[in-house]
């Protein structure tokens, strides 16, 4: 990781109305690293990608991005500043064509950079390229996280928040979702990723955060993740 | 149902070509569609409005009225300069460019800070501008109705196409029509902006994500959804003519539309408008001209009934914040509210005895009318303080409680006691009826299906007599001079006939009856106050807090909304079977939709969920009625504003008001309102 993180997230707290979520969270992402966050339901996961995001404002602590301070900035802001969250529900517009859905990214999205082009990223999830004039109700699980994954890349994003996207696939779609998510990386996108399942997040990611009831309680590399028996099993309740 | 339509097509001239029947068949399709583009463009916008922002812009009507008398004034300017041709030309533009402004502000000034409450708020708060509006309309332009707005000649005078003779206007109307629906499909469908409207219907927290400020979106729609309705007004007002009343009698039209092509539905604004201003106007008025106001309510309930997202309309997510009670707002313990209640009960008790004397027995024939609407909007606030039932339509029982009332002392007997016994009655059976019907469906619908019954009602009472051939209800002036007796079987006394003496003071019939009406109220306090106590009570309640979980504890809510639901109906009858004893007569203006509006305002004026809150709320209104008549005769200007900044500023009520004070006094700054769940996080997402 290099000296000056792209992300990072320094003793946050937050939650909904009365009820705290996160204690004290504190977390780097560098430039170009995927970085996984993992823990049981309810951890705080996605409280954490929406604090980043400003779906939520943090009640204390700050969150940078690129050296600017971006705690508290809503959705449209961080999202204009590169920062593409991908939720767990993958929220496809469902009565948009595939295409509509591209098109509205690139509307949208990062300011200062030009993201991929629909064609190209067309070629790139070819299933998709068979069905552009589809609503996005229409496709399957799958699909449809591809499609986020094309949203976020037609947006110019130079950090994509995926939020549980193996979630619900059948393991043959897995492997695909996880080649798009090498592919984005490959491109020079810097991920964070939220996975309940472990293997999913070793395998991918160069580093870990392990998050239990709101809070850091692990940090480390996949190798050390994966051979420390005592961490997934605690925090993970998992035997690799 | 719109008054007055007027025929838009001049008698035809005689076929040459085409056979009488077939000419006659395309006269009367060309009246419906010509009715029918006017409700496109109506339905249209507030279609659209409630698809992208989850507004039901009860003011729709008014910015159509609104976009009429915009017009008149620019073509009284405009014709002595540059003709009459021009001027209209220029009314077409220049009205609805204003009027989208105003509905631009009023986004952006009001809608906008209440996105992320219950759609409640919405409602009310665009009701208190159909308060306001009506009444600037007033001031401005005076309330006398006006003649059609003067149009070109070239647009006007018949023309004969295919040897049958048909008015130009319609052509123009349907032209003009056509091509701008054609124009607002388009932007919505092929421009970014359409796109990004489109989305932000379906998911408004996904398009803030991806970057796209929908914000800014919403006053443009709302000001695109104005304008239409502003054409829509200069249109039709170009052959009706234009009157402050125009636009409350285009909203219910327009509802019924939206509901049908479904809720936020632009294609079915465009389908339902045609359709139902053919149905009305080529077949119902012409075959079934008794019953043609009643037919499209039917449909309407139908259609929320079998499918509630209407024929074109995707189901809506539920909710979307909580509705703001007023409890917990008490700034006083319960045993001191329950002392100073008692104390008011007292002082109200010996007010009558003070008429003549101290002051004018006005006031007691004032309190007692507003001891009625008290009960009423008790029986209101417990389904929709206590169940989260947000009824549109509660008139409806005070409607009926009135009508039958009158009815029965009309054409049965005299006797006071049996017409409220039967009034009760069949308050509680059609309760359960519309409860049975209504409670199935949620939310909006529900609000949308209880309108639906009201004005079925409404029709019902005016058109009845004539589908009879006898006289009921009296049709449109209602039954008047209905007097009646306390007993039973011609034996019984007259309250008119009495004068109490208690010492020095004398009570008359009207005195006696503040008693009665005061009795009732307190009894339905305690009556509902008891039921909410008991298990029962708490069952609501957790229904209101969380459907589904009072779902899993086995209790059916379903069961329990109506039976609540039949308590509110029974005590809204009696309301307004009192009113009939007291007023001695009924129109149909006492069903009127407004009069369900302007219980909603007294419910939140008050305190929701409270139970002696809108009792408050009733006296404050009519307080506040009272005391602007005296300085201005605009006091529902007045009112309205008053009313708009209580729904925005202080949605608990009065009885929050205290407590509200205290906070901001206490802690300097902090004027923040109550954090209010936003809808943009939706309930079960939590990781």
């Amino acid at each position: 990781m290099s000296a000056d993180p792209m992300l990072s997230l320094s003793h946050v707290d937050a939650g909904y109305g009365e009820t705290g979520i996160l204690t004290d969270v504190s977390l780097d992402v560098g430039e170009g690293e995927v970085v996984s966050l993992v823990g049981r339901n309810g951890a705080g996961k996605t409280t954490t990608l929406r604090s980043i995001v400003g779906i939520v404002e943090p009640t204390a602590g700050s969150i940078e991005y690129r050296g600017d301070a971006i705690t508290g900035l809503d959705a449209v802001d961080t999202a204009k500043r590169g920062i593409a969250l991908v939720p767990e529900e993958r929220r496809i517009f469902p009565e948009l064509t595939v295409r509509e859905n591209l098109e509205l990214a690139a509307y949208g999205g990062a300011t200062d950079a030009d993201g991929l082009s629909i064609d190209a990223v067309l070629d790139t999830f070819e299933n998709l390229a068979d069905r552009t004039d589809n609503d996005g109700a229409s496709l399957s699980g799958g699909e449809q996280q591809m499609l986020t994954i094309g949203r976020a890349l037609v947006s110019g994003a130079d950090c994509i928040l995926l939020d549980e996207p193996t979630e619900g696939l059948a393991p043959y779609i897995v492997q695909d979702v996880m080649n798009a998510v090498r592919d984005l990386n490959e491109r020079g996108i810097t991920v964070l990723l939220v996975e309940q399942n472990v293997h999913v997040a070793l395998e991918l990611a160069d580093r870990n955060y392990v998050l239990d009831r709101g809070e850091i309680v692990w940090e480390g590399g996949s190798s050390e993740l994966e051979a420390d028996e005592d961490v997934l099993d605690r925090y993970l309740g998992v035997s690799l | 149902m719109v008054a007055g339509t007027s025929h838009l097509l001049v008698e035809g001239l005689g076929p040459a070509f085409l056979d009488g029947a077939l000419a006659i068949w395309i006269e009367r399709l060309l009246n419906g569609l010509t009715v029918g583009v006017g409700y496109v463009l109506v339905a249209a916008g507030l279609s659209v409005i409630f698809g992208v922002m989850h507004v039901i812009n009860f003011a729709h009507g008014e910015l159509y009225a609104l976009g009429a008398f915009f017009a008149l004034a620019v073509v009284g300017t405009l014709t002595p300069i540059f003709g009459g041709g021009i001027a209209f030309v220029a009314a077409l533009l220049i009205a609805p460019l204003l009027v989208g402004l105003v509905g631009m502000a009023m986004e952006r000034f009001t809608i906008q800070p209440l996105y992320g409450r219950n759609p409640l708020y919405h409602i009310l708060l665009t009701f208190g501008f159909v308060i306001v509006i009506t009444d600037l309309i007033k001031i401005i332009w005076g309330t006398a109705n006006r003649p059609p707005i003067p149009r070109p000649d070239v647009i006007t005078g018949p023309i004969s196409i295919l040897g049958t003779t048909v008015n130009t206007y319609s052509l123009f109307t349907l032209a003009f029509g056509g091509v701008l629906t054609v124009c607002v499909w388009a932007l919505l469908e092929h421009t970014r902006f359409g796109l990004i409207v489109r989305a932000g219907s379906q998911d408004r927290q996904m398009i803030k994500n991806l970057g796209i400020d929908i914000d800014h979106y919403y006053s443009l729609v709302f000001g695109l959804g104005a304008a239409l309705a502003a054409i829509a007004g200069i249109i039709l007002a170009g052959e009706r003519g234009v009157s402050p009343g125009m636009g409350g009698n285009i909203i219910i039209p327009a509802f019924v539309i939206v509901v049908l092509g479904g809720l936020g539905s632009f294609k079915g604004a465009a389908i339902g408008g045609l359709f139902v201003g053919v149905l009305e106007e080529s077949i119902l008025k012409v075959f079934f001209s008794e019953i043609a106001g009643m037919v499209i309510f039917f449909l309407m309930i139908g259609v929320l009934m079998v499918r509630p997202q209407g024929l074109f309309g995707t189901e809506l997510e539920e909710g979307g914040g909580e509705l703001l009670t007023g409890r917990g707002g008490g700034f006083l313990a319960d045993g001191t509210r329950f002392k100073l209640g008692l104390a008011m009960v007292a002082l109200l008790a010996v007010l009558p005895l003070l008429a003549g004397s101290v002051f004018s027995t006005y006031y007691v024939t004032l309190l007692v009318r507003i001891l009625l609407w008290a009960l009423f909007a008790l029986s209101l606030d417990f389904v929709m303080g206590y169940t989260g039932l947000v009824s549109l339509g509660h008139v409806l029982f005070w409607g009926l409680g009135a009508y039958v009332t009158s009815v029965v002392l009309v054409h049965a007997t005299a006797s006071a006691f049996v017409a409220l016994a039967i009034a009760l009655a069949l308050g509680a059976l059609v309760a359960w009826v519309v409860g049975y019907f209504s409670i199935r469906v949620h939310g909006v619908y529900f609000a949308m299906i209880t309108l639906a019954f009201a004005e079925l009602f409404y029709r019902l009472v005016q058109d009845v007599d004539a589908a009879l051939g006898w006289e009921l209800t009296g049709g449109s002036d209602g039954l008047f001079g209905i007097s009646s007796y306390y007993g039973i079987g011609g034996v019984g006394i007259e309250l008119d006939e009495i004068a109490l003496f208690v010492g020095p003071f004398s009570l008359t019939g009207t005195e006696l009856f503040f008693y009665i009406a005061l009795g009732a109220l307190v009894a339905a306090f305690l009556i509902t106050r008891r039921m909410l106590q008991s298990p029962f009570g708490s069952v609501l309640v957790a229904i209101r807090e969380n459907e589904e979980r009072a779902r899993f504890l086995g209790y059916d809510p379903t069961v329990y909304k109506r039976r609540a639901f039949v308590v509110s109906g029974v005590f809204a009858t009696l309301a307004g079977s009192l009113f009939v004893f007291e007023q001695g007569f009924v129109t149909p203006g006492s069903v009127h939709w407004l009069k369900s509006g302007e219980l909603i305002v007294m419910v939140l004026l008050g305190g929701m969920g409270t139970l002696f809150g809108p009792i408050l709320g009733a006296f404050a209104f009519f307080g506040l009625e009272e005391a602007l008549i005296e300085y201005t005769d605009r006091w529902q200007l007045v009112l309205g504003t008053i009313f708009i900044l209580f729904v925005i500023f202080l949605p608990r009520g009065l009885v929050s008001l205290p407590e509200k004070l205290a906070s901001l006094v206490s802690e300097r700054g902090s004027n923040e309102p109550e954090p209010e769940p936003t809808a943009d996080i939706r309930p079960g997402e939590d990781d």
